[in-house]
């Protein structure tokens, strides 16, 4: 009883901060219907800036700041540069896919060049910031509880922009008819990039979280996560908020009970074992509806 | 755009793009996954600095061969080029003293460099040529076990003393009586990490994490061989992926499974990233790596876990104040401008023990060479070596701890 609560704890800390990069998926899926791939680098490129900014003694929280800004900034440049072009000439779905997926594979390996931040594995600063917390036979780490309150808090402050703002209006306007958004005055290329900015915020938050909690950072560890993350997406219904955080949950659980119960070399393989479960018995994901209005 | 629009077709194209693209993502990560787990023991002397040839020592009985076939050129050349560099530091101490005695006569050493590119095809050529040449009475090399298990063979035909510092294949020094190895099988590591787990550290109860390589799986299960032969109880094994970043279960497992100690098959990409997670879960028990635990990173992590304490076996440690091992650190250093690494120390005692097994045998015959290799006992600088009958080296490691900060010998 003790290890099953235990390895639930870990997964549902684990499963809010998959949901954090999951909402990027779908925020830019419900205005786009693109899957971004450059989403997990975001996340790496994130995690790396609050590395860089600690280690030139910024402060762990001005960092943080920088990171989340940076990274927002690199994810609505990435969509910029790269996409907007492929958009405007009506390009396929699928050459701005590929596109998504290129970008991904650049920013990973302009990270691990040597002179750049070098492919090993790094010790990342410790976000345990108070003593951890010990329940019975149970301890929960401080770093885990800050990774669960910050991640939701942060979904619901993205929850309440989307449906409460005139920003989140625009946007969700612009997912229902980008056309008719335009034609009735909405700033369409705005909610685009700032659709971007949020998903890239919210992947750098993640990065600081999770490498805060495990306290290693590598270049390559943004393609498994941003596809556990992408199968949250899927899990919960992409392009819906609350099925992200849901499909992060169930995801992350999942993880945790197959390492317990199966042995660890299970655990990367169970977000793709659930994604394809739970597809077949519902093909839109748990909150994807038909016609379903989505962002 | 439409919302009103087919979702369900929508999606289905969503999800044959992603399957095709998990497919190919997880590719791109697998190809690398492994930047992290570079080998660690090696340095890099890769200066040409050639220190054998800078002396004149006269020869009064002409000169003798070393031949180096390794990797001089492409990814492994910084191992063949350390192998060089180790040959001619040890060429030009011999030479320095006057060379080898062979019965009453002084030769000199002169330490000819192959380059096999790491290639199966150009170590055949080489180790062609090399028997072809009379002058030549050893060979160092090559990198690879599987490139020296090409060229063994045909050393063992010829008749030629053929000592690899870095071969690991168990069966390699089984393809002839010429052929031997100054690198040890991870038998004798794990059995030293057993040492320190249960005499040096006293503890009975041992957990073992291995990550899932084969290399891992066979250190693992060598860990837990010698756990049973030191009268230790191995309590549970846990493996891990190579990549895994999360210990959270692997360390709530160890700790109901009651582990006093906990003895890791893994690079320090992998034991860092444990110890940091074992100070955070406040499961403080030691932790006793392998001989690549002994990197400068590692240092970093350990950082990290003041709580923990980390050990582990190595057959070289360049900080060890023994005088005799700092002034060939020294002396390395002032020639190639790095510290030798543990594989060039191999390379380096190699060297010693074939013109040791030259001087002993008395005469120029490889054959004879071949024999005293068997009965030396050789004081090197990767430990104290001896070869058993399959042509093994049997070293004794020393025990290495982090203390304050740095890499430390562990007392007692």
């Amino acid at each position: 009883m003790v290890t099953f609560l235990g390895a639930t704890i870990n997964g549902l800390v684990l499963g809010m901060a998959y949901a954090l990069i999951a909402v990027g998926y779908s925020l830019v899926f419900g205005i786009l219907r693109l899957i971004n791939f450059a989403h997990g680098s975001i996340y790496v490129f994130g995690a790396y800036m609050v590395y860089l900014f600690v280690s030139l003694q910024v402060g762990l929280f001005p960092s943080i700041l920088l990171a989340i800004l940076l990274a927002g900034l690199l994810a609505l440049l990435v969509d910029k540069i790269t996409l907007e072009p492929l958009r405007k000439k009506n390009s396929m779905l699928i050459s701005d896919l590929i596109t998504t997926v290129g970008v991904s594979f650049i920013i990973q390996n302009v990270l691990s060049v040597e002179k750049v931040f070098g492919s090993e594995r790094k010790v990342f600063p410790s976000l345990n910031l108070f003593s951890n917390i010990t329940i019975g036979h149970i301890t929960i780490q401080s770093s885990q509880i800050i990774m669960f309150v910050v991640a939701l808090l942060l979904l619901l402050v993205l929850t309440f922009i989307v449906n409460k703002t005139k920003i989140g209006l625009s946007m969700r306007a612009t997912e229902q008819n980008s056309r008719a958004a335009k034609l009735m005055g909405i700033n369409v290329n705005f909610v685009i990039s700032f659709t971007f900015f949020l998903g890239g915020a919210s992947a750098a938050i993640a990065g600081a979280l999770i490498c805060g909690y495990y306290q290693v950072i590598s270049p390559t560890m943004g393609s498994l996560i941003g596809l556990k993350a992408f199968a949250a997406a899927v899990v919960g219904g992409i392009g819906i908020l609350h099925g992200s955080v849901v499909g992060g949950l169930v995801v992350g659980v999942c993880e945790c009970l197959a390492a317990q119960y199966l042995g660890s070399n299970v655990r990367d393989p169970m977000a793709f074992v659930i994604l394809i479960i739970i597809l077949i018995i519902k093909p839109n994901g748990l909150f994807g509806k038909k016609g379903i209005t989505k962002v | 755009m439409d919302g009103s629009g087919h979702p369900s077709k929508e999606m289905k194209k969503v999800i044959a793009a992603l399957l095709a693209l998990v497919m190919m993502l997880s590719l791109v990560a697998c190809g690398n996954k492994d930047d992290s787990q570079k080998d660690p023991g090696n340095g890099p002397g890769t200066s040409q600095n050639d220190p054998s040839k800078d002396n004149n020592t006269p020869s009064t009985g002409g000169t003798i061969k070393i031949a180096v076939a390794a990797p001089m050129t492409g990814d492994n050349a910084e191992y063949g080029i350390g192998f060089a560099n180790a040959a001619k530091l040890m060429a030009k101490e011999w030479n320095d003293k006057g060379g080898v005695d062979i019965g009453g006569t002084k030769y000199t050493i002169v330490i000819d460099e192959y380059d096999d590119r790491s290639d199966s095809d150009e170590a055949a050529l080489i180790a062609n040529k090399i028997v072809s040449d009379d002058d030549v009475y050893g060979v160092l090399g090559h990198f690879a076990s599987g490139i020296c298990m090409v060229a063994a063979p045909i050393y063992q035909d010829a008749g030629y003393v053929n000592i690899s510092p870095t071969s690991s294949h168990a069966n390699y020094s089984g393809i002839g009586d010429f052929i031997f190895r100054n690198n040890t099988v991870i038998v004798v590591e794990t059995a030293t990490g057993a040492d320190i787990a249960i005499d040096y550290l006293g503890k009975t109860k041992v957990g073992v994490l291995s990550i899932d390589t084969e290399w891992g799986q066979s250190a693992g299960k060598s860990m837990e061989d010698n756990i049973a032969a030191k009268g230790g109880t191995m309590v549970l094994r846990q493996e891990v992926s190579v990549d895994a970043v999360d210990f959270a279960t692997e360390i709530a497992n160890f700790k109901s499974a009651g582990a006093e100690v906990i003895m890791v098959a893994g690079m320090y990409g992998t034991l860092g990233p444990l110890v940091v997670a074992m100070q955070n879960s406040g499961f403080t028990v030691p932790v006793v790596g392998c001989s690549n635990a002994y990197t400068d990173n590692m240092l970093e992590y350990a950082a990290q876990a003041p709580d923990i304490q980390i050990y582990a076996p190595v057959a070289f440690f360049a900080g060890n104040t023994d005088p005799k091992i700092q002034a060939y650190v020294k002396a390395y250093t002032d020639a190639y401008g790095a510290a030798p690494s543990a594989l060039t120390t191999q390379a380096y005692d190699s060297v010693g023990i074939m013109l040791t097994a030259l001087e002993k045998a008395g005469k120029l015959d490889r054959d004879a060479m071949k024999d005293a290799i068997y009965d030396v006992e050789y004081d090197g600088m990767s430990g104290f070596t001896t070869f058993d009958e399959i042509g093994d080296a049997q070293k004794v490691f020393t025990k290495v701890t982090i203390k304050d900060g740095a890499w430390a010998l562990a007392e007692g």
